[in-house]
């Protein structure tokens, strides 16, 4: 085990001179960890409770953390209930060493006082990730979350209650490059360049944030419960906190996973999705649900993460792997669209059928000041699947004044924004569909606006 | 200990008594080495760091030469002052001279008797300095915070202090000793409980119109915007520029860091903003519906010279949380331009630049819609 953090407590015989430190050390025992864990940033708030057996007057106790990610400057004491009990008079970084602060505390009573430790940490992460099962006819998706928490800060937690941070928090400094400064709060001529060194931790230990790769996942251990932890979710602020049940143990190199939820049917319509400026000639399939309840979700955000999607094949429940897609935190009540990529089997052809010019009108020189241009689309789409789909079609003109007709079977039009319509089509299994629009672009003095 | 600190000490002040008025080199001869008394470490001024320290010299009647001498410091010659404070009448300074290639400088004081006396110098002295940080911890309603700020005293100036008055322009004074590469926190502020109103700002050319365009979440900033003012138990001295940490409690006995920020200087009656993170439960989609030329004007050659732009944006707001929020939303629109209608009240910032407040109900939505031509723009 891998203990870098010490709690050291000096008394002094005599309050008032500052340097009469004597050898009589106590080691208060860490009495509780609690790990509150970001994964929008490389940050965790530790908070350790300790039974501090404290003189009447001063008292100093030495805080070291040799060989974590601890950020010095967050570095904070605090009376566990008695409050007005201690007085914390200042913290000390004493020079030449590294890693070491020295608080100076005015305590009113003797005895022992519970105190709470504070401190920012790097090398604490978690991510979430989930696994899908589409029933054999895609309309129906079994759906298990789960987090992966890992521990790179260079120190041991056990027993300590873990809470992860779903949301965007702001930083100004990085707490790794904090960790890592010559002094805590750098020096006044070294301001600039500490502020540089972020990615200068030696060790390799430094986290690239947001890129964790599978490996830390095989890493990851699993203690055989009886039951499966529950996941206690509430909102703070613009965050959402999860406290895992009961108490975990993660060493330091390890990585833990935990599962956060389990729905049985998440209703899903299988939607695929033209448009080329964005995916190219290729039709992109999406799978899309709602986070609410009639999709037996919506009582907390969805953390981002990556969803794995397989599907039954058969009534012996073997597996076929669909695709995999990565999404953004999803808020209650929001629609998910799950991006597995191109599909084959559903295919949208535009074809330009017809153009023509008309329309022309003559400046007084007799030349040409305005025309209408009249393009003529057929779209054909196919649906080559067994399972009924949803298709939406976007089309951009990048043109300013337009006008667009549409004929034969175009299932829903919408006018997306200045430039750009979508048709949305419902699909029968191996079903067939075309439709026409014209589009007219007014140019020169046709686009006058009179 | 604290005869090891004042071994260390390397700014000195030797006192020199002259047998010869005549003789210049003559300052190596006798010294009495007059022990630091009070020190002043005074940081009002964010840029320069100013000692005051007072001694007390022994003079002899006649001519003493004070010798001040610093190495592997930082101070600025030209700072250099002394006072004399027990016996001015009595008590001249005469004149200063400047040894060649030393990093000293040589008082020539002029006493009228054999006497004890008490002088001030005062000099600026590089690389020690102060910082201050804050921390909120603001309540589950998001109403109020409880706001403090601590002093962090760097010293890296090659010299030790072994007790010293470490003053700011406003709070409280420290009676502390700082060695040279120390640092060292004192709480400086505690102001109790601060209400903040808490915003949500979209900002048209700051944040992306079409979040489904992009593979990551977009958040709307999230302030809190704190009033220095006696009511809100501030207001005393401006709040100077520093990172603030945020925190909140949680309901559990314990709290979660919302965020932090470099808060800038805030004079006494301003708003101290503080932005602590994004909101991803706030969603804004903001589109150009129309966007066309219109009152077109042509020279004779038939080439475009002037028109207008009929423009049409709607912002469709989305508000996913439990709770209501209001939305600031900053709309820009460049040159000379027209409103031709718009959906909620707006103030004009400045001539290019339009504010809304929109309030939007607890998992609901609100749509802006602005209708305005951009007039004469030259082609």
């Amino acid at each position: 085990m891998k203990k870098n953090i010490l709690a050291l407590l000096f008394l002094f015989l005599w309050p008032n001179i500052s340097h009469a430190k004597i050898d009589l050390v106590i080691l208060p025992t860490q009495d509780s960890v609690q790990l509150t864990i970001y994964n929008s940033a490389d940050l965790t708030l530790v908070k350790e409770t300790r039974f501090l057996t404290l003189k009447e007057g001063f008292n100093e106790l030495q805080f070291s953390w040799a060989n974590t990610l601890i950020d010095p400057t967050s570095l904070e004491i605090s009376s566990k209930k008695k409050t007005d009990v201690i007085n914390v008079r200042s913290l000390k970084y004493p020079p030449k060493i590294k890693n070491v602060g020295l608080w100076n505390i005015h305590s009113r009573i003797s005895g022992q006082v519970p105190v709470e430790i504070s401190y920012l940490t790097s090398g604490l992460s978690w991510r979430a990730f989930y696994s899908g099962t589409l029933t054999p006819d895609e309309k129906e998706m079994s759906l298990k979350g789960y987090v992966l928490v890992t521990n790179n800060s260079g120190e041991d937690y056990a027993n300590a209650q873990v809470r992860l941070i779903v949301g965007q928090v702001h930083l100004v400094d990085q707490i790794s490059s904090l960790a890592l400064r010559s002094a805590p709060y750098s020096t006044p001529y070294q301001a600039k360049t500490d502020s540089n060194s972020i990615h200068a931790f030696q060790n390799g230990r430094a986290l690239d944030y947001g890129d964790y790769s599978d490996v830390t996942a095989s890493r990851s251990f699993k203690k055989y419960r009886r039951k499966a932890k529950a996941v206690l979710k509430e909102g703070l602020s613009e965050y959402f906190l999860y406290t895992i049940e009961g108490r975990e143990t993660i060493p330091n190199g390890w990585s833990k996973r935990l599962p956060s939820f389990d729905v049985g049917k998440v209703p899903v319509v299988n939607l695929y999705k033209y448009e080329e400026e964005r995916y190219g000639s290729q039709v992109v399939r999406f799978l899309s649900f709602k986070n609410d309840q009639d999709h037996q979700l919506g009582a907390t955000p969805i953390p981002g993460g990556m969803l794995k999607v397989f599907r039954h094949v058969d009534q012996e429940h073997h597996l076929s792997y669909e695709g995999q897609s990565r999404f953004k935190y999803i808020p209650i009540d929001e629609d998910v669209e799950l991006n597995l990529g191109e599909a084959g089997d559903v295919v949208v052809k535009p074809m330009l059928i017809n153009f023509k010019t008309e329309n022309y009108l003559f400046d007084r020189y007799g030349n040409i000041s305005g025309w209408d241009e009249v393009y003529t689309y057929k779209i054909a789409v196919k649906n080559t699947r067994e399972v009924p789909v949803k298709i939406e079609i976007k089309r951009n003109f990048n043109v300013q004044k337009w006008d667009v007709q549409h004929q034969g079977d175009y299932g829903a039009f919408e006018a997306i924004d200045a430039d750009t319509i979508q048709y949305t089509l419902g699909m029968q299994s191996q079903e067939n569909k075309e439709f026409m629009y014209i589009l007219r672009v007014f140019q020169g003095r046709r686009g006058d606006g009179g | 200990m604290k005869k090891n600190m004042y071994l260390k000490s390397v700014i000195m002040l030797s006192m020199f008594c002259f047998l010869s008025l005549s003789v210049a080199e003559a300052r190596i001869k006798l010294v009495a080495l007059p022990k630091r008394a009070d020190t002043i470490i005074r940081l009002d001024n964010p840029q320069f760091t100013l000692i005051e320290e007072e001694r007390v010299l022994t003079l002899q009647q006649g001519l003493n030469k004070v010798d001040f001498s610093w190495n592997g410091v930082s101070i600025d010659p030209d700072s250099i002052r002394i006072d004399i404070l027990s016996h001015s009448d009595q008590v001249t300074l005469l004149n200063v001279s400047y040894p060649p290639n030393e990093n000293a400088l040589v008082w020539e004081i002029s006493s009228a008797g054999a006497r004890e006396e008490k002088i001030r110098v005062s000099y600026l002295l590089s690389n020690i300095d102060r910082l201050i940080t804050y921390k909120s911890v603001a309540d589950k309603a998001e109403t109020q915070v409880n706001f403090k700020s601590h002093l962090i005293l760097r010293n890296f100036s090659g010299e030790d202090f072994a007790n010293a008055k470490v003053l700011l322009d406003y709070g409280e004074s420290f009676e502390e000793g700082i060695r040279h590469e120390e640092t060292k926190q004192l709480l400086f502020l505690k102001a109790g409980t601060v209400p903040i109103e808490k915003v949500w700002q979209w900002d048209s050319k700051k944040q992306i119109w079409d979040p489904e365009e992009v593979d990551q979440n977009v958040g709307i900033p999230v302030h809190y915007r704190i009033t220095n003012t006696t009511d809100s138990n501030l207001g005393q001295n401006a709040l100077w520029n520093g990172k603030m940490r945020v925190f909140q409690l949680d309901g559990h006995g314990s709290t979660i860091l919302l965020g932090e920020d470099a808060v800038d200087l805030t004079p006494v009656g301003e708003d101290m903003e503080v932005y602590i993170g994004d909101s991803r439960d706030l969603v804004v989609t903001q589109r150009k519906m129309v966007d066309k030329q219109t009152n077109i004007r042509r020279n004779t050659s038939g080439r475009v010279v002037l028109y207008d732009n009929e423009e049409q944006v709607t912002a469709k707001i989305e508000n996913f949380k439990d709770t209501n929020a209001k939305l600031k939303m900053v709309q820009h629109i460049p040159g000379e331009w027209d409103m031709h209608s718009c959906n909620f009240e707006y103030k004009k910032e400045n001539a290019n630049t339009i504010e809304f407040e929109i309030d939007v109900p607890a998992q609901g939505k609100a749509e802006l819609v602005m209708h305005y031509f951009r007039r004469n723009i030259r082609n």
